[in-house]
């Protein structure tokens, strides 16, 4: 099996390996290349050589051997603090709703494997296989942005990572096995398998009720005291026995010397078998849990995270007859409203009102001034970075462009109609977090006149709708107009190229935006300047009323020209998964 | 004419190099007839259909539905047009009652209600309105496409593998429901592979291979051809023989 197991993901490897490099045909994937390359070099490669360079090594003189060098306490610490990190995520893994992706078994492995004479431990081992490109990947990477100039430490480091990863991917997979076991088994069995739970969060409670007890008798003043508070509680004996197995794992991360790695390599090499062990022992739910992962993997589409949509009351009942672009937003609407719980949106927006209104009127200035200076960011970010991570448009609906194609809906009205539900949806909670930041700004700027406060958050809701549909505007386009380029739906090109695609889509996109707004800047600016001098800052919300208005004019004219590159667009030229 | 395609041509080009997938593709559909389009895997019979749809635009050649070129006048022509194709593509968010409402919207179809509660019977989709596609069989969600394509008064109705998935019961009533449109008028241009389903409801049909026109014409014309004559009297034998795949299972 082993062979078969080599044989399969050296075959898929060499044929993905080969795609891509045959893709490397097309311009847009050469180009991406060339840049996903130069990220790479200089993101990696060069931090290398900078790490080699004199400053750097004159640096890292000051320091440490170890990167927490600089907090000494930390240093000491850092095993055990992360040993009692993977402990408690080791307990949570109980509880979570999350199974282990080592038993979603793909449609060929179904179809090639599970119908094989291969025993289950055969065949976790073979998924345990497929999974190590992915972790050597990450601990490589891992590996390279350790901040040190020794190959030999980003090497050890660079195991210690894999063996790690590796170690949580066996543990995790062991979970899901024994929950499949607790919900299929009934008597002794089932309380059999709950054992290896009850050890595992017994221990975590252990490990809490120590600490508890050691910040509860000596507070610990900054984080080196709270560093060594930590290291002290864990050299309680019961403690220690709990925790070996889990800093053990971690130990070889921070081990400085060869003389202290190489035991511990031994020791977390002991755990990772152990675990090993467990989890193929632990195989007899096997295909319970792989009928559950398969029913998973079955609810969502290829490519796909998986997104699962509930049936509410619409509250909006689509009328018979209107315009087409109400329509894609009442589309764009139902997908949100069965997404997110409408009664959670209501339940955040009562809580932030209250604490708004309960800050304002204690006129407790420190919490006023968080929550305002949290409002006002939430504000930028929503107005200048939403647009970009909200997709509910073209971006998503390319996937659907076979359906859109044979509607009698002129293009320019598509593209309109895609822009108006997360125009609504950005704007309702910029305009909620621009209000909150309004109403606490006296806290947040206290020298600047009430009414200057008031006119210029009047004036960034008056611009805030314009920015952010230019914006989304700027990325339908360039999604109709590079369909290649961008990613459809969820799902994620991958390799060098792709990344590089990734880049060049981002700048460009930039790029365009900023074309977009200097008309408006300039007409609402020329406008302020003449104003300003005699009707002082006031002005600013007619200023921003005259470039929302150009922005607007500018996406009507926009959405217009589009209309033609939307009937050219070719569903071939979209992207597919790999 | 409801469907007059002349000198049809698609290609595909890839990084591998480009395929004609359609060439020189001519033909037309009166509104009653039910015309069968067949032909071996990869013979071009999706990608005319896809063409004909407005979904993928001609390399060459043109289509006109209704007299309205999909091309230079896609409106006029898709609104005439129901289009079923053989993988049903659905919104994940939407309810069976809300594709059908929307699609009403979109097309302007009066009466939504009173039309959508018949075809929903009809389709034996009753009891679903208000199920997600993910909570639907493929065979029901493949009803749901078709029932989208039938809820309005298309003048010309596409529908590639309409049969796929669907029950014994539900292959009968689609059966049906084909012939009874034809019936009332409508232009129909089916592919499919199951030749005894094109045998007993097509009134016509073309055989496609290797993206171009083989033969075009009704049972009695293609089995009156001079070179078909020692074919046999099927639909089957008669594909075989000018796929030139008629010595398949011969000794």
């Amino acid at each position: 099996m082993l062979g078969a197991s080599l044989y399969v993901i050296v075959c898929s490897a060499r044929n993905r390996l080969r795609m891509r490099l045959r893709r490397l045909r097309e311009p847009r994937y050469l180009a991406g290349a060339v840049v996903g390359a130069a990220y790479l070099y200089f993101s990696f490669f060069g931090r290398l050589r900078g790490a080699r360079s004199d400053r750097a090594r004159a640096a890292r003189a000051r320091r440490r051997a170890s990167p927490l060098g600089e907090l000494p306490g930390l240093a000491v610490a850092a095993p055990v603090l992360g040993g009692m990190a993977l402990l408690a995520a080791a307990a949570l893994s109980w509880m979570a709703p999350f199974e282990s992706g080592l038993l979603e078994f793909s449609e060929a492995e179904t179809q090639f494997l599970l119908t094989a004479p291969i025993t289950r431990r055969q065949l976790l081992l073979h998924r345990l296989l497929r999974s190590q490109i992915g972790m050597l990947f990450g601990a490589v990477i891992f590996g390279i942005t350790v901040p040190s100039s020794s190959g030999y430490r980003r090497l050890s480091v660079g195991i210690a990572t894999w063996l790690l990863l590796v170690t949580w991917k066996i543990y995790f997979a062991g979970v899901s096995l024994t929950k499949a076991r607790m919900r299929a088994e009934s008597g002794a069995p089932r309380a059999a398998a709950f054992v290896p739970a009850a050890i595992v969060v017994t221990a975590a409670a252990l490990v809490a009720a120590a600490l508890l007890r050691a910040f509860y008798i000596a507070p610990p003043a900054g984080l080196a005291g709270a560093a060594a508070l930590v290291a002290g509680a864990a050299e309680q004996p019961v403690i220690r026995i709990v925790l070996w197995p889990f800093i053990a794992l971690v130990r070889p991360l921070f081990a400085a010397s060869t003389s202290g790695y190489v035991p511990a390599i031994a020791a977390a090499l002991a755990v990772t078998a152990a675990v090993t062990v467990w989890m193929l022992r632990s195989d007899d739910a096997f295909h319970l849990a792989v009928d559950a992962a398969a029913r998973r993997r079955s609810r969502r589409a290829p490519g796909r995270r998986p997104v699962s949509y509930r049936t509410r009351a619409e509250g909006w009942t689509l009328a018979p007859s209107g315009r087409p672009e109400t329509a894609f937003a009442w589309k764009a609407l139902m997908q949100t409203l069965r997404v997110f719980d409408r009664r959670e949106a209501v339940r955040a927006v009562v809580v932030l009102t209250a604490l708004t209104l309960i800050t304002v009127a204690t006129g407790r200035e420190g919490p006023a001034a968080l929550l305002g200076g949290f409002s006002m960011a939430a504000a930028g970010f929503a107005i200048l970075m939403a647009p970009q991570v909200v997709r509910i448009d073209m971006r998503q609906d390319l996937e659907h462009l076979e359906l859109l194609k044979t509607w009698p809906v002129r293009a320019a009205s598509v593209v309109r109609g895609q822009l108006l539900w997360p125009t609504a949806l950005i704007t309702a909670f910029a305009w909620t977090m621009i209000a909150i930041a309004v109403a606490l700004s006296g806290t947040l700027v206290p020298n600047v006149a009430w009414l200057s406060r008031v006119a210029a958050g009047v004036a960034v809701l008056i611009l805030a709708p314009a920015l952010v549909v230019a914006q989304l505007t700027v990325h339908n386009a360039v999604a109709l107009m590079f369909p290649a380029w961008v990613p459809l739906g969820v799902q994620r090109a991958r390799g060098v190229d792709a990344m590089g695609q990734r880049i060049i889509l981002l700048g460009g996109t930039w790029l365009l935006l900023i074309v977009m707004a200097i008309p408006a800047a300039l007409a609402g600016g020329l406008f302020w300047l003449a104003a300003a001098r005699f009707f002082g800052t006031l002005m600013l919300m007619p200023a921003a009323a005259i470039a929302a208005v150009v922005i607007a004019i500018e996406v009507v004219a926009v959405t217009e020209a589009l209309g033609p590159v939307y009937d050219r667009l070719d569903i071939l030229a979209v992207e597919r998964p790999e | 004419m409801a469907i007059a395609v002349e000198h049809l041509a698609r290609t595909y080009s890839s990084d591998t190099g480009s395929l004609t997938a359609v060439a020189d593709l001519s033909f037309e559909v009166r509104g009653g007839e039910i015309v069968g389009l067949i032909g071996p895997n990869g013979a071009g019979k999706t990608t005319t259909l896809r063409a004909l749809a407005g979904i993928l635009r001609p390399t060459s050649g043109r289509v006109f539905i209704d007299g309205h070129d999909i091309v230079a006048d896609p409106l006029e022509a898709k609104r005439r047009l129901a289009f079923m194709p053989d993988e049903p593509h659905l919104f994940e968010y939407l309810t069976v009652t809300e594709h059908l409402r929307l699609v009403a919207r979109l097309f302007g179809v009066a009466d939504i209600d009173r039309r959508s509660a018949a075809l929903l019977e009809e389709l034996e989709l009753r009891g679903k309105e208000r199920s997600l596609p993910g909570e639907l069989s493929r065979g029901m969600r493949q009803k749901v496409v078709i029932a989208c394509g039938l809820v309005r008064d298309a003048t010309t109705l596409l529908f590639d593998e309409p049969l796929t998935g669907l029950d014994p019961l539900g292959i009968r009533r689609m059966r049906e429901t084909i012939v009874a449109r034809g019936r009332a008028g409508a232009a129909i241009l089916l592919s499919s592979h199951l030749l005894h389903l094109v045998e007993e409801i097509c009134t016509r049909v073309i055989i496609m291979d290797r993206g171009q026109k083989i033969a075009d014409g009704t049972f009695e014309e293609l089995r009156s051809r001079v070179d078909l004559a020692e074919a046999g009297s099927n639909l089957e034998q008669i594909f075989l023989s000018v796929t030139g795949n008629n010595r398949a299972g011969q000794p």
